[in-house]
């Protein structure tokens, strides 16, 4: 039983698990930094202490302050949300050190995962699909040949020490790797002093599906399903659905058993995400195990009656896992829209700048996941995301039919977003398509932000931006009452030449 | 008051007397409300409804819609005529003379032969009716020659500098 739950994070994440508090009857202890003073999750936590300046290693990253606010306000849990020090073993150690539950996996299954190598190796031991290659470094080209047969083409030919795309070479026959391996060895010899050189396959078009998973610590393993996510931007996701267009219930259980036995060869408990790529063939090779509650977990709420940070908090209180049997089907499908504070119109740069006017999309399928409200400023110390716009429909067209309804209600007003980003995806044809993959941005990017107006949303802001210059100029002149008219009529010049650029001397 | 109404690569002229607007020399049905303590305006515009949101910008207004925010140039009819005669807001290339667009005293010469310009640069400072005016170049080039010198009065039409097109 918790009784007293801190918030380690801010923003839309804290609201969210603020929220799931209320609904357990536990109490929330929010914390913030002096740029979050009257952030919405503070307001809506029971209590709240502040742990230092903005800077996130002054606050948001700092364990120390963090656990002696736990200490303070007599917190019995403390719950990561995601980023900052969800996955940090060292944080959910001291955690548990200092007698609180980390409402999240033990610090021993988040060491495992987040080492890249050790978890491709314990993955295979289990019988996870990983990319297949070679885990030694090739001799010579001869050696690249042989090895390039045993794992299939085509093949991907990548220097140990590479980064940066620096010494990759895609290979598709025999003579294609001696070229490849003698042209990947030389450039990495060049860019990093070290001319060794591996070899996996290469994946082509693939999908990033993910599959969620919960688990008790009673050893009780489960999955629900899959969340697409291959609309991404340089490994940033834009958008997410489920269920994805290119998985029926065969795979799903395939990748959804794959992903359990991911979870349990590390003793995984609580949320997890299991990642995979998928290729267009229907093949899938584990990625990655991100340990935290995941940003796109609603849609797997949505399409599968499940509050995941409730079940977070019901493990982490000691219970058991009590759910439907499997195997689950999804209901309907969901679709997230991450809205970020970038300019998608400016190659998605950041944009900062106070939110002044807000309002969230209501009515019927829509959920609004947001950590902001009129008046908030938005700064360049944390992440972009202002909030998560999440639909539900009955099936995926009609969840875009109600994606675009909810884009156009969204208000935010004062800075970009990603909103008419999202709108356009909405509309794009190989969206509607569903064949899609982690090349669709680089794709369709550059003729999707084209900017466009219709005729008659020319005439019509061209109208209201005359009226609204009118209105403002009559105000003007009223307000010169007692002055008389000359001198309104004389201002209003001045300003008129000031446009023009003329000064006076 | 007639206006000419830039939005993106569009140019509108609206003509707003009292209720009476027009559009182009069309006359419309046109009404704009403010949402009382927003930036958002309703506008009512023949039988079409639209919510926008709407902020004062240096040179006009900010539009949003549908989360997309268009830079709107509302210029007067009288700002707009000073404009064309400083040769603002016009651009192209192929070089030409740049003329006094009014009587007046060349205070400074900004550029000399051999130098590139970009549209609207300035390349003559001149004083006129009290005011300093500074003379743009409405096309990219490369400055053939100046004939004039500050300190100079000039005419009407008098040629101050010449722009040949780059090569």
């Amino acid at each position: 039983m918790l009784n007293r739950v801190l918030v380690a994070n801010r923003g839309e994440i804290a609201l969210r698990i603020v929220r799931a508090c209320h609904e357990e009857g536990i109490e929330a202890v929010a914390v913030y930094s002096e740029a979050d003073r009257i952030a919405p999750h503070v307001k809506a936590a029971d209590a709240a202490v502040e742990l230092g300046p903005p800077p996130a290693k002054d606050s948001y990253l700092n364990v120390e302050r963090i656990l002696a606010a736990a200490q303070r306000t007599g917190a019995d849990a403390i719950h990561p949300g995601y980023g900052f020090l969800a996955e940090r073993a060292h944080f959910a150690e001291a955690v548990e050190q200092a007698g609180l539950v980390f409402v999240g996996p033990p610090s021993s299954a988040i060491r495992m995962m987040g080492e890249k190598t050790e978890a491709r190796r314990r993955m295979a031991a289990a019988g996870v699909p990983i990319v297949p290659g070679t885990t030694e470094l090739l001799r010579d080209a001869d050696a690249a040949v042989e090895a390039a047969r045993g794992v299939g083409y085509p093949v991907l030919l990548k220097a140990a020490a590479g980064g940066g795309g620096k010494g990759m070479r895609v290979a598709r026959t025999p003579d294609e790797v001696r070229k490849g391996f003698g042209q990947a060895s030389s450039e990495a010899t060049t860019a990093f002093g070290d001319g060794s050189v591996y070899l996996e396959k290469f994946v082509e078009r693939p999908r990033h599906i993910e599959i969620q998973v919960l688990a008790d610590s009673f050893g009780a393993v489960t999955h629900f399903g899959e969340r697409e996510c291959s609309i991404q931007r340089r490994h940033q996701k834009l958008v997410e659905e489920t269920p994805s267009p290119a998985v029926d219930a065969g795979l799903r259980a395939a990748m959804g058993d794959a992903a359990v036995r991911a979870a349990q060869s590390v003793g995984y408990v609580s949320a997890g995400t299991v990642e995979f790529l998928l290729d267009p063939s229907g093949t899938f090779y584990f990625l990655e195990m991100n340990t935290r509650l995941q940003v796109e977990h609603p849609i797997t709420e949505l399409v599968y009656g499940v509050d995941i940070v409730r079940e977070q908090l019901r493990i982490a209180a000691g219970e058991r896992l009590d759910l439907p049997v499997e195997p689950r089907v999804p209901r309907g499908h969901a679709i997230e829209c991450r809205i970020t504070a970038e300019d998608p119109f400016a190659n998605f740069l950041p944009v900062t700048g106070r939110i002044l006017h807000f309002q969230a999309p209501t009515g019927p399928g829509v959920r609004w996941d947001g950590g902001i409200e009129t008046g908030s400023e938005v700064g360049l110390f944390y992440d972009s995301l202002l909030g998560k716009l999440i639909v539900w429909g009955e099936d995926r067209e009609r969840a875009v039919r109600r994606m675009r309804r909810a884009l156009a209600e969204l208000l935010v007003v004062g800075l970009s977003t990603s909103q008419p980003f999202h709108s356009r995806v909405m509309r794009d044809e190989t969206f509607l398509s569903g064949e899609y993959d982690i090349g669709f941005l680089e794709r369709v990017g550059d003729a999707l932000l084209e900017r466009t107006l219709s005729p008659s949303d020319v005439e019509e802001i061209a109208v209201a931006a005359a009226l609204a210059e009118d209105e403002a100029r009559s105000a003007n002149v009223s307000l010169a009452t007692g002055e008389g008219t000359e001198t309104a009529a004389d201002s209003a010049w001045l300003r008129a030449a000031r446009r023009a650029g003329l000064r006076w001397r | 008051m007639k206006y000419t109404v830039v939005v993106g690569e569009h140019t509108v002229q609206v003509d707003v007397q009292g209720d009476a607007v027009s559009v182009d020399g069309a006359p419309i049905q046109a009404r704009l409300a403010s949402v009382p303590r927003t930036p958002l305006r309703q506008l009512a515009l023949d039988g079409r409804a639209r919510t926008f949101a709407m902020l004062r910008a240096e040179d006009g207004w900010l539009v949003q819609v549908a989360g997309e925010v268009w830079s709107v140039s509302v210029v007067d009819e009288r700002t707009q005529q000073l404009r064309e005669l400083t040769g603002q807001g016009k651009r192209g290339t192929g070089g030409g003379v740049i003329k006094a667009p009014m009587p007046g005293l060349v205070l400074r010469v900004e550029v000399e032969p051999g130098m590139r310009v970009e549209p609207g640069a300035g390349v003559v400072v001149l004083e006129a009716m009290k005011m300093e005016n500074e003379i743009k170049s409405p096309t990219g080039g490369v400055v053939r020659s100046v004939r004039v010198v500050a300190g100079q009065a000039v005419e009407k039409g008098v040629v101050l500098v010449e722009i040949i097109e780059e090569a």
